[in-house]
């Protein structure tokens, strides 16, 4: 084949495959959109659902995915952080650092109903939290443990080498070290890391189902040991249990539309916060 | 002269590989000391002994003394940092932090802050703005970097030159005013005009500091260097005053070295 034919060919190919992605969310924000647009309006977001969740509004499942977030973020993140800069700066190429490299790994690998299971038994069952808002957060943070771990040790382990040095042989800490060089230029890559762990918790469904996710409530969880809604079990609950499928299908569009904007404006404070700490330091 | 550094019986091993063999050698006082040898032959490994950066290797283990004014750098009592505190390290490459100028040679001062004694207790403070602004002025007057960077003090070290970065790397160490300074192959990654400069700012600082640098280049070794070392397969082979090692050196294999025969 001529060579100019096969440039434009491999060309064309790489870029079609990348514009499939951005088609593929813009043609999901548009269908989400149109199907929820005309349901959702203030009172949506501020009422109480009514009548088994065919009308009303969807308050408490806003409220309780926040909340599961909320917990997420204060759980996942240090643990992660912590557990990465470990791995990284004390146990590079130790037996224990294999061991618990493989243990991240595959606990990446399990399936999220099995981490519900896991919840159930632990948090909900031993540690006596009940169906409860802490018994799915905690559950969704050691889901999310890998993500935060991954994405931590990457950008930990990002940093050039020739800063630790530098700052070593000026007569830094390790301790020090850490916390004036390696962990403020590792920052960025530490918030993308959030911010996939967190939309990752955001949206799954599985594990809530066995950790104390509610069909219906015309309350807010009162603490963190009540039981709560949350929106993707909203989602699935009105698109496949709900008495009146048809009725409700503005409310299943409408509910995944706020579930999008929750996830994507949750993204964009991350984002502001990578490129200002970006910003800060320059390579 | 007096003798500042004097290693006995130094060995070296990562994992399996026995990189430095009985070294036993001196270095006099605000001298500048050149080790050369062909790649690998353990002159880094050497000067990285000194202020106890193997360390930081995996698998690394050090064996005999490394005597700093009488005092084992490996001795238990000893604190690494205080070790580190004394003697400088610049690197092979310029390795400036990603902050302003100002910051870079400000971080030591004020990781380690002033140590002063008043009513006969020792007392630790931070510096006040003043002093950290005459330390940095100081230090970067000393690196002969001033008056190229005096107007942008908040600029990032990395958006100067590899000459100028180097320079930089060289006020942050004299920031906290060590003994000893290291220099591991500093001129490898710079062109002739900023190597020539940082080779002048060496010689200089032989008045106020002891120097030792680590070079690939034989011409930089005999051009700023009083006395020189010869390292060959882990092995100090040889050492004397420089103008000795390059016209008359007592060993072949040094001879074959400086002669272009070997490496």
């Amino acid at each position: 084949m001529d060579r100019k034919l096969k440039e434009m060919l491999f060309f064309s190919a790489f870029r079609g495959c990348a514009l499939l992605v951005v088609l593929s969310l813009v043609v999901l924000m548009w269908y989400i959109a149109t199907g929820g647009l005309e349901r959702l309006s203030w009172d949506f977001l501020t009422e109480m659902p009514r009548r088994a969740n065919t009308e009303g509004g969807i308050l408490p499942a806003i409220v309780g995915t926040f909340y599961l977030m909320l917990i997420v973020l204060a759980v996942s993140v240090p643990i992660g952080v912590m557990s990465a800069i470990y791995l990284v700066e004390y146990e590079q190429s130790s037996w224990m650092g294999r061991v618990f490299k493989l243990a991240v790994y595959n606990l990446a690998g399990v399936p999220s109903i099995v981490y519900g299971l896991l919840g159930l038994g632990i948090f909900v069952a031993f540690l006596g939290f009940g169906f409860s808002l802490m018994s799915a957060g905690l559950t969704l943070s050691i889901m999310t443990l890998p993500l935060m771990i991954s994405a931590a040790r990457e950008a930990i382990a990002a940093v050039p080498q020739s800063v630790r040095e530098a700052s070593l042989a000026l007569g830094a800490t390790k301790w020090q070290t850490i916390w004036h060089h390696v962990l403020p230029y590792a920052l960025p890559g530490i918030f993308t890391g959030i911010i996939l762990s967190v939309s990752r918790a955001a949206g799954e469904t599985a594990p809530l189902m066995l950790t104390g996710v509610a069909m219906s409530l015309q309350r807010l969880p009162d603490g963190f040991f009540d039981s709560f809604m949350a929106l993707p079990y909203h989602i699935f609950y009105m698109a496949t249990q709900s008495s009146n499928l048809l009725a409700t299908r503005p409310i299943q569009y409408a509910t995944a539309l706020v579930l999008l904007l929750l996830v994507l404006g949750m993204n964009l404070v991350a984002i502001v916060m990578r490129k200002r700490y970006r910003d800060r330091y320059k390579w | 002269m007096t003798t500042t550094i004097h290693t006995e019986d130094l060995n070296v091993y990562f994992e399996r590989n026995h990189a430095l063999i009985d070294v036993t050698m001196d270095i006099q006082n605000n001298q500048v000391t050149a080790v050369i040898g062909p790649s690998g032959c353990g002159k880094s490994t050497f000067i990285r002994c000194i202020n106890r950066m193997n360390d930081l290797i995996p698998g690394c283990v050090v064996k005999g003394k490394v005597l700093v004014d009488g005092e084992d750098v490996n001795d238990d009592k000893v604190d690494v940092v205080d070790v580190r505190r004394r003697i400088g390290m610049v690197f092979q490459k310029p390795n400036p932090f990603p902050k302003s100028i100002y910051e870079n040679v400000a971080y030591a001062p004020r990781l380690h802050g002033v140590t002063e004694v008043v009513d006969g207790k020792v007392r630790r403070r931070k510096h006040t703005k003043k002093e950290l602004d005459e330390i940095v002025e100081r230090s970067l007057r000393r690196a002969a970097l001033w008056e190229e960077v005096k107007d942008r003090l908040d600029k990032s070290g990395m958006s100067l030159s590899g000459g100028q970065q180097q320079r930089l790397c060289i006020a942050r160490t004299l920031s906290i005013d060590p003994e000893i300074i290291l220099f591991d192959e500093p001129c490898s990654a710079l062109d002739p005009i900023a190597t020539s400069k940082i080779e002048d700012l060496l010689v200089d600082l032989k008045k106020d500091y002891t120097v030792i640098i680590v070079t690939h280049s034989m011409q930089q070794a005999a051009r700023i260097s009083d006395r020189t070392a010869f390292f060959y397969l882990g092995k100090m082979i040889e050492m004397g005053d420089t103008k000795q090692i390059f016209e008359r050196p007592q060993m072949e294999l040094t001879e074959q070295y400086i002669t272009g025969r070997m490496g």
